[in-house]
């Protein structure tokens, strides 16, 4: 019985995940190519619709505004991060010439190397654009996003300020207060090692991520206006919405990037190759 | 001398009688291993039971070690350690406690481990590194049982090998002034030994410490942690 259970789960976790239907999450439809500009050279990947609602008979979400509990996931993923899908990041010129170099990369099959790759952390705000499950456990303290897709894993401290000195890390230093029922959440301490999407939009160390989280539909919704700073590579902040789903039915998966790294066993002894 | 270690252990970890109805105690923090466990014994003091192919594995695996080749181990390709390994470490987990999850999240390579509470083990599971946890409180000690293992992974930090049949069981118990944990293990696998055995090892909590973004693959492979 409980085996079922777990793999109607993971059953339902690959099925969402494939969804590969290309959809603009809102709005307009997406321009297609980098500019709009039609040249196929710099086509962009389309859109994800990402995750439906919890399935009929799953517990109700939490009507708690200050409770995150649960595990969430998100609806509508975007490859390239900017302003509306299918806009690129407001870059600097130099920035954009490296993001439309990568996206011809991609473009030819010879993508750049890039974190997620190389099962490093994803960066910010690029991890929290995710097709997996995210779960969020609360704790007087903080908050801590245990993320499916390569174990990544955020600490967002309620009961501190940012240190002085930050030793810059893939995912930053983050910490969140609470205005009235929106958690606010500041990163700053981010490495210039990661993208700011998948498509290869460039930060500095000098990024500063704000996240506005609040919980809507009386709690089968997160709704989270991500705002992205970086004095460096763009031109001005810009800020985007996105919505997790609450999903009580879904149990995160253990999900090792590495694994593609590894030697085949032969009888109980992995040898190498 | 066991009877004298059985009441040293009950006054430092607490009678568990009449309080089954009260709030479980809190296991929340930061831990550190307090000795480190190289190969795991018994806690008799003895070698682990293996039949005569769980040695000829181990005896392979220490033979490769002894000339500098980890390449066994999939610690050393940042894969996930395995239990009960993972524990065994010089590298700190924090427990988060939640009604319904116990969760513990490793600074190793930020390995995220969650038992669930109160729940069947799955009678078929795909294997995992770290397997499929549930766990009950028993009195005031957690208890986790553990199945669904990938046969990759070594029970300790000399090599010591499992299959797929592994059952770990883990008992969890705080010490009265709630900055100590004591793990009081057991492995069944009739594949590797030829008898459950059991093991322990102890935990110290840290106040004020904030575990690191730890990055295996960020880390050259000879400065990997592999114990």
């Amino acid at each position: 019985m409980q085996s079922k259970t777990v793999r109607n789960t993971i059953a339902v976790s690959l099925v969402s995940s494939a969804l590969l239907c290309a959809a603009a999450a809102w709005g307009a439809p997406a321009p297609k190519t980098l500019y709009d500009s039609g040249d196929p050279t710099l086509a962009l990947t389309p859109g994800l619709r990402g995750a439906e609602k919890a399935p009929p008979g799953a517990p109700p979400g939490n009507p708690d505004p200050h409770d995150f509990n649960g595990v969430w996931w998100m609806s509508g993923y975007q490859y390239l991060l900017g302003p509306e899908p299918g806009v690129a990041p407001p870059l600097k010129p130099e920035y954009m010439r490296i993001l439309e170099r990568r996206i011809r990369a991609k473009n030819r099959g010879t993508p750049e190397a890039d974190a997620s790759t190389q099962c490093l952390p994803h960066g910010m705000p690029r991890i929290m654009e995710s097709p997996y499950p995210i779960e969020i456990v609360q704790t007087p303290e903080r908050l801590t996003f245990l993320h499916e897709v390569a174990h990544n894993l955020r600490r967002i401290w309620l009961n501190r300020d940012h240190p002085k000195r930050v030793t810059p890390s893939f995912l930053g230093d983050s910490v969140a207060h609470w205005e009235g029922d929106t958690l606010v959440v500041d990163t700053v301490g981010l490495n210039d090692r990661t993208f700011i999407d998948d498509e290869g939009s460039s930060h500095s160390t000098q990024e500063h991520v704000v996240e506005r989280y609040r919980k809507i539909d009386n709690g089968s919704t997160l709704e989270l206006i991500m705002t992205v700073e970086d004095p460096v590579t763009l031109e001005h902040p810009y800020s985007y919405r996105r919505v997790f789903r609450w999903r009580p039915d879904v149990r995160p998966q253990e999900y090792v990037c590495e694994e593609n790294n590894r030697n085949a066993p032969v009888n109980g002894i992995t040898v190498a190759k | 001398m066991r009877a004298l270690q059985a009441l040293l252990c009950a006054a430092l970890f607490g009678a568990v009688s009449a309080q089954a109805e009260a709030a479980p105690p809190d296991f929340s923090g930061v831990w550190f291993i307090s000795t480190h466990v190289g190969a795991l014994k018994t806690v008799e003091g003895h070698a682990p039971p293996l039949t005569p192919e769980g040695l000829k594995v181990y005896e392979a695996h220490r033979a490769a070690a002894a000339k500098g080749d980890y390449s066994f181990d999939g610690v050393t390709q940042c894969l996930p350690p395995g239990l009960p390994r993972l524990m065994l470490m010089h590298e700190p987990f924090e427990i988060l406690q939640k009604p319904k999850v116990i969760y513990f999240v490793h600074q190793l390579n930020r390995l995220p481990r969650r038992a669930y509470l109160d729940e069947a083990l799955p009678t078929d599971v795909d294997p995992h590194y770290l397997g499929y946890s549930v766990a009950k409180w028993d009195g005031e000690a957690l208890v986790i049982d553990t199945t669904g293992f990938d046969d990759s992974t070594m029970l300790d930090n000399a090599g010591l090998p499992h299959s797929e049949s592994l059952h770990l069981t883990e008992r969890y118990q705080l010490s009265q002034d709630g900055k100590h944990l004591h793990l009081a293990l057991t492995i069944e696998d009739p594949k590797t030994f030829t008898q459950a055995w059991s093991a322990q090892a102890d935990y110290v909590k840290r106040s004020g410490v904030e575990l690191t973004e730890e990055v295996c693959a960020a880390t050259p492979a000879a400065k990997r942690p592999r114990s």
